[in-house]
């Protein structure tokens, strides 16, 4: 600091490790973003044939070409259910600006969950277009693709999963997600977002 | 003699603090720009472990394996290894203040915050992943981390001057630059702040619609954004005007207020550039990345040249 001479030596190595710290940063942040958009193929999705809050069949074709978040759920439970469907809501808000991602509640309690029932939950959690569908089907059929086409509990109602499961536009499972996490809902944000771009 | 010997090794051992506090402030920003946070879910470990998983099979059953993300958790792994060793460094620095600087209050209170605050600051950083990266939370933890480096380049210049009495001897200060100097500290301070509200603004609309576009993130901070921008071309005026003064009219600056000014000089115009590409080229990370490093060293320099000037109180020649 005394020495006349020595600070412009100080600036030559400032200024190679500012651009040593440059490159260092700049490959950290792509190797991040390439990872965040590598995400793993799980499965695939089965053939189903289901009916939607409407009367509507919904199969596993109109999966095709749009990302998905799909949950089970039944609209009397009253302990996970409205949770899920809060987070689920705020997922359908965060995406309303695009009609490339859906998302899918499978009843879990076909007895008692109507389409009337169905159409009330939905208006219940402020679903106002064809971007969130409740789909009913015999519990035996429900059953099977919780276990066999998602892997997860068969225990229906009360001990079905309170995963949210995301689907890409081939039919693809790429994820399951804790709805009860909040980092995990942000990781399950910024996958929807990264498959949005492929 | 002696007391100069030992001034100027804590003084080596405390700018070797600042500059290694620096490279963590950097490394946090990294973590910020490449959106590593919440890359290990839990703390102080990193899913359940003292060194991060490799694969997704090592996960301990109790976290979610769709939060693995193998670099995110070894970015966020290594700001927290870095953290341990700055943290060190600052305990370090207390104790040799507590050590051979007992009666130098200007040393020993400033260094002894500087370790407080970075044991705060560690629990602090638990806290923001807990919060999942709330805002309000990460925008803490970087004021913190200002405060820290501020303490413990204050504590290395003291040491300096002890180590040099003479050092601004010779010097003459126009005595209306140091208030000018501590003006435009406060003004980058505000700057600070208004950037940080940007930043969250910017994160909020990011949350509430993921695929809003660069340009479209910038429109929902317009007012404020504009704000920062203005603000910031008025500090940077100022500062090249303070900065014209200090380096003609002032009568033999020392090498420290100097060479600061000129470093102070080429700084604001590298964040009016960042500031010009971040507006124009879509807030590239990288540039985000510098755009908050170099604030803080402003911020830093800002604060060498104020305590220059003012340890020249009562020999000023006007």
């Amino acid at each position: 600091m005394n020495s006349k001479g020595a600070l412009p030596r100080i600036f030559v190595w400032a200024a190679a490790i500012v651009l040593i710290l440059a490159v260092i940063a700049a490959v950290t942040i792509r190797q991040a973003d390439q990872s965040r958009a590598d995400i793993p193929v799980l499965g695939t999705v089965p053939d189903f044939q289901y009916v939607n809050q409407n009367g509507d069949v919904y199969g596993a074709a109109d999966l095709e070409g749009k990302i998905t978040v799909l949950d089970f759920i039944f609209t009397s439970c009253q302990g996970a259910c409205p949770r899920m469907s809060s987070r689920m809501a705020e997922l359908y808000n965060r995406f309303s600006a695009t009609d490339r991602v859906q998302f899918v509640s499978v009843s879990v309690d076909p007895a008692r969950d109507s389409l009337a029932a169905l159409r009330s939950y939905a208006e219940r959690y402020g679903v106002t277009d064809d971007r969130w569908m409740f789909l009913r089907a015999p519990l035996d059929s429900v059953k099977w693709l919780s276990r066999k086409g998602f892997n997860l509990s068969d225990e229906f109602p009360a001990g079905h999963s309170t995963r949210f499961v995301l689907i890409d536009r081939k039919r693809n499972i790429r994820g399951y997600y804790r709805s009860d996490d909040k980092a995990s809902l942000e990781t399950l944000t910024t996958h929807i977002t990264e498959l949005v771009k492929w | 003699m002696e007391r100069q010997t030992r001034a100027r090794k804590f003084r080596r051992f405390a700018v070797l603090t600042v500059a290694a506090t620096y490279i963590l402030i950097f490394v946090g920003g990294l973590v910020r720009a490449s959106g590593a946070g919440l890359g290990c879910p839990d703390w102080p470990k990193c899913f359940g472990r003292w060194i991060p998983p490799l694969n997704a099979s090592q996960l301990p059953p109790d976290i979610d394996p769709a939060l693995f993300n193998f670099t995110l958790a070894w970015i966020e792994y290594i700001n927290r290894l870095v953290g341990v060793v700055i943290g060190l460094l600052i305990l370090g620095t207390a104790i040799l203040a507590l050590r051979h600087f007992r009666k130098t209050p200007r040393i020993l209170y400033p260094s002894l915050a500087a370790a407080l605050l970075v044991a705060y600051q560690g629990w602090q950083g638990s806290q923001v992943v807990g919060s999942a990266l709330e805002p309000i939370m990460v925008t803490l933890h970087m004021v913190v981390a200002f405060v820290i480096v501020s303490l413990l380049i204050y504590v290395a210049q003291q040491a300096y001057y002890l180590e040099n009495p003479d050092a601004e001897r010779s010097s003459g200060y126009p005595r209306y630059l140091r208030s000018w100097i501590g003006g435009l500290w406060g003004l980058t301070i505000i700057q600070v702040i208004l950037g940080t509200q940007v930043r969250s603004q910017i994160d909020t609309a990011a949350t509430e619609n993921p695929l809003l576009s660069a340009a479209g993130l910038l429109a929902q901070t317009e007012s404020l954004g504009s704000l920062h921008g203005l603000l910031g071309l008025v500090t940077a005026v100022f500062t090249w005007m303070a900065g014209r003064r200090l380096l003609r009219k002032t009568e033999y600056p020392s090498a420290l207020v100097s060479y600061g000014t000129k470093i102070m000089i080429g700084i604001v115009t590298a964040q009016i550039i960042f500031g010009g590409i971040l507006v124009g080229f879509g807030l590239p990370a990288l540039v985000r990345l510098y755009h908050l490093w170099v604030a803080s060293l402003f911020v830093g320099v800002l604060l060498i040249l104020f305590s220059a000037l003012r340890s020249k109180e009562g020999i000023q020649h006007e």
